[in-house]
């Protein structure tokens, strides 16, 4: 009651995560909560979006066993709990990857995302930085138990610039969080219901609209696409450039990563964080606007600050960029110890491809100069 | 003979319209009620031991004392009347022969939870009602029952009468919420509860209406008398809508002391079963409880007789025991098919599930297609342990309990008709123009003899 001299709330909760125990604010959820300590313990989340307003809490991978309540009520909650929209109480002891139950829920969650999808990676536009490929990479078990015709849906033209295939559609529902909070005029939401609910326009409108490409960004898979980039490259071909423009949208902040091959810029995003978000700037989510997005495709409509540092597990970094992991060298063993005999060694022959130069410590494209010693 | 306190009235000519309700004895509940403290009306319903008749049984007067109170906030009452499980058709049955006890109840409800504006979402699918109980608001008006300053107490409460679109899953009370907003009807993540956040962001309580209807006799009666009808927590009358193969199907109002064996075989209820067939089993509680055989459900694992409240149902949990559930007790003899009837509910809640959360989405049209290719004769025997697994992973973890209620169903057949399942696989074409049969499903149990 009112009256009641209340105990002053301590100033931070204690949470207990995987064994790890840390201080947060309170009101911080679980999943952020372990996105602060970072790696295995982090649980993965495919509709939870922190710069979305009300995101989360559907698509069920981020589900943790909760063990303790807190220390006032130490009960364990009788459900898996979705981390992303549970906050933490003082002394609450979640478990993670600690906790059976989880892994057997969250292997179930990933079965039942795929499936409908139709694992067309190889023609995805999204593969190799697409979150269900990660997600089904880390948590999901080998070969499907479905045995039916996978969902199909009408093919949907949304406009010029984005590109829908409902079919890789997981519902997160983060598009439509995109065009609420973003966008002027949302046309677009979720129509029909259960397994054949669909993203879409009503009555086939386009989406058209200063900021409706970060749609693209916030999607988890392939099913909102950049229609400009379409079939043009795979993602891990290209090589990714933090760059900056003046933007005439004052709503834009102008900072983007161009996806370059030699000088042609293939694509531009937003900056993502290691999280896959868009990164913030001064506490604002840095969205672009769609003329940044699909109008400036030079290299001289940008300043170019350096190499995008991907710290994100896909593969991307495991390109030719950043955190290079070698294959084991066989062949001396298949040798049996010796080494193979070189018939020709190519920097002897020709001037490209300097093995003193490294592509991922050049600032911007690679240019015939770039291999130039002479210069 | 039991004692009726919502249907005793129900029969009589012209009930429907204000002036011979108010002869039977109508509003008198209002008259007391808003003499008393709202706190003693929550009071009352506390004593009474009332719980919520839409399927979970959560005791309504702690409900009631939940919903918060911050200044200057409007508080709401709404009526679930989205009655879409299948089997449950009680709360039509109160609507359309006696409005006015739903409105009483409101009023008294509403002054209690200081609701000045309290709706009733009704599904789509009972087209007709809107109309009744609109009358019915627009008597009760005229008559100073409803309005502004009610019986000159200064108390204002209006009713307005929603219509839902037919969608089942908003009479979860989140998506009621949505929808009653205008929105999609998707239920909402929870924390926080109505009783914080509801409809519109203001405190809401959200109750069945028949929870609705028990409040009049309990005010009438107070909640101590109220609680001495029935046994143990399972207090007041309970209206049943008994449906499938009995002589006589309908709506009946019990107290809950009564057997199930009872309520099926006497003329007084069911009736019996018709043509001489014989009780295979029964869903007590509507479409999501789990079904039960014939002689696990007239008694218990212990031996016990089963009786038709909410303890005995779900006794020995869901090994063993079922649930009490909205109150649609459905029978089925000998000639069901358990795995055909398995594969309808499986079919429903398919078509029913909102989409938002991925194992209910996903799991729910699996769980129909592996039941209709076992159903047409081309299952497998992993098949029934795929469904099991299925169902155990949709169980508990999705957002709103239509997950439960698609998953207990399966479950529950699987596991007490398993031989039926296995029969179905072994004999693809046998399957397909003959039936199980009874076997060994009315058997007696094996009560182990304890020291």
């Amino acid at each position: 009651m009112a009256d009641e001299i209340k105990k002053e709330p301590p100033a931070n909760f204690k949470v207990t995560i995987d064994n790890i125990t840390i201080e947060v604010t309170p009101g911080t959820t679980i999943l952020n909560a372990a996105r602060t300590i970072g790696g295995d313990v982090t649980p993965p989340a495919m509709c939870y979006y922190s710069k979305l307003q009300g995101s989360g809490g559907k698509c069920r991978t981020c589900l943790v066993e909760v063990a303790a309540g807190s220390t006032a009520d130490p009960r364990p909650m009788p459900k898996l709990v979705a981390s992303c929209r549970t906050t933490v109480m003082d002394g609450m002891i979640v478990k993670n990857i600690t906790s059976d139950k989880v892994k057997d829920a969250r292997a179930g969650v990933v079965e039942f995302l795929l499936l409908n999808h139709p694992l067309d990676c190889p023609i995805c536009d999204q593969a190799g930085e697409c979150h269900l490929q990660d997600l089904g990479y880390e948590h999901g078990k080998e070969g499907t138990r479905y045995e039916f015709k996978r969902r199909t849906f009408e093919k949907e033209d949304i406009g010029p610039y984005i590109q829908l295939h409902m079919t890789r559609c997981i519902l997160c529902y983060r598009c439509t969080y995109v065009a609420d909070q973003l966008t002027d005029k949302r046309v677009h939401g979720i129509l029909d219901r259960g397994e054949h609910a669909e993203i879409s326009t009503y009555i086939s409108k386009a989406i058209d609209n200063d900021f409706s490409g970060n749609m693209i960004d916030v999607c988890p898979v392939g099913a909102l696409t950049d229609k400009t980039f379409r079939f043009k490259n795979r993602v891990w071909f290209t090589k990714p450039v933090d760059a900056h423009r003046d933007c005439e949208n004052p709503k834009c902040c102008g900072k983007t990563t161009l996806w370059l091959r030699g000088d042609e810029v293939f694509r531009v995003t937003a900056r993502k964080d290691q999280w896959g978000e868009v990164q913030s700037y001064d506490g604002k989510p840095g969205w672009i606007c769609n003329t940044c997005r699909f109008d400036k495709k030079k290299t001289t409509d940008w300043v170019t600050e350096g190499v995008t540092k991907i710290n994100r597990h896909s593969v991307i970094s495991q390109g030719k960029y950043e955190g290079l992991v070698m294959p084991k060298e066989t062949i001396q063993e298949v040798l049996g110890g010796r080494s193979p005999r070189l018939l020709m060694d190519i920097h002897t022959e020709s001037e490209v491809n300097k093995p003193t130069v490294h592509l991922s410590e050049i600032n911007g494209p690679a240019h015939s100069d770039t291999f130039d010693e002479g210069k | 003979m039991a004692r009726k306190l919502l249907l005793d009235k129900a029969n009589v000519s012209g009930i429907t319209g204000f002036e011979v309700y108010r002869r039977e004895g109508g509003y008198r509940s209002v008259e007391k009620a808003l003499k008393m403290a709202p706190a003693e009306i929550v009071e009352e319903v506390k004593k009474s031991g009332l719980r919520g008749r839409g399927g979970a049984g959560f005791p309504t007067g702690m409900k009631w004392s939940f919903i918060a109170k911050p200044e200057g906030v409007p508080r709401h009452l709404v009526v679930n009347a989205d009655e879409s499980e299948p089997g449950t058709f009680k709360d039509r049955y109160l609507m359309e022969f006696i409005p006015h006890l739903l409105i009483e109840g409101m009023v008294v409800s509403s002054f209690a939870l200081g609701s000045n504006v309290s709706y009733i979402y009704i599904r789509g699918e009972y087209a007709w009602i809107p109309d009744i109980l609109e009358k019915a608001i627009n008597e009760a008006k005229a008559n100073g029952f409803l309005g502004k300053n009610i019986l000159g107490t200064g108390f204002d409460c209006e009713i307005y009468v929603q219509r839902g679109a037919g969608a089942y899953i908003c009479g979860e009370e989140t998506a009621l919420i949505e929808s009653l907003e205008g929105k999609r009807g998707n239920p909402r993540i929870k924390p926080p509860f109505p009783a914080i956040k509801g409809l519109w962001e203001r405190p809401t309580v959200v109750n069945n209406v028949e929870t609705i209807a028990a409040v009049v006799p309990i005010i009438n009666e107070g909640g101590e008398e109220y609680a001495k009808i029935g046994v143990g927590k399972s207090t007041g009358t309970k209206l049943i809508s008994a449906c499938g193969n009995i002589n006589k199907p309908g709506v009946y109002e019990i107290d809950m002391t009564i057997s199930v064996e009872d309520f099926i075989f006497s003329d007084e209820y069911c009736g019996g079963i018709p043509n001489g067939k014989k009780l295979k089993a029964c869903i007590p509680g509507g479409s999501s409880v789990p079904i039960l055989p014939a002689n696990l459900l007239l008694t218990t694992a212990k031996g016990e007789k089963r009786l038709m409240n909410y303890e005995s149902l779900s006794d020995g949990g869901f090994a063993t025991g079922s649930m009490m559930g909205s109150g649609g007790f459905i029978v089925l003899d000998e000639d069901q098919c358990v795995v055909k009837n398995t594969m309808t509910l499986a079919r429903f809640y398919h078509h029913e599930s909102c989409g938002q959360c991925s194992p209910c989405r996903e799991g729910t049209g699996w769980m129909e297609r592996i039941l209709k290719k076992i159903d047409s004769g081309k299952g497998d025997m992993k098949d029934i342990d795929l469904l099991w697994d299925i169902q155990r992973k949709i169980e508990g973890n999705t957002i709103c309990p239509l997950g439960d209620a698609a998953a207990w169903p399966v479950a529950a057949a699987i596991r007490h008709f398993r031989d039926e399942f296995e029969w179905h696989v072994l004999n693809p074409e046998k399957c397909l123009t003959e039936n199980f049969g009874l076997r060994h499903y009315a058997d007696p149990i094996h009560v182990p003899v304890t020291a």
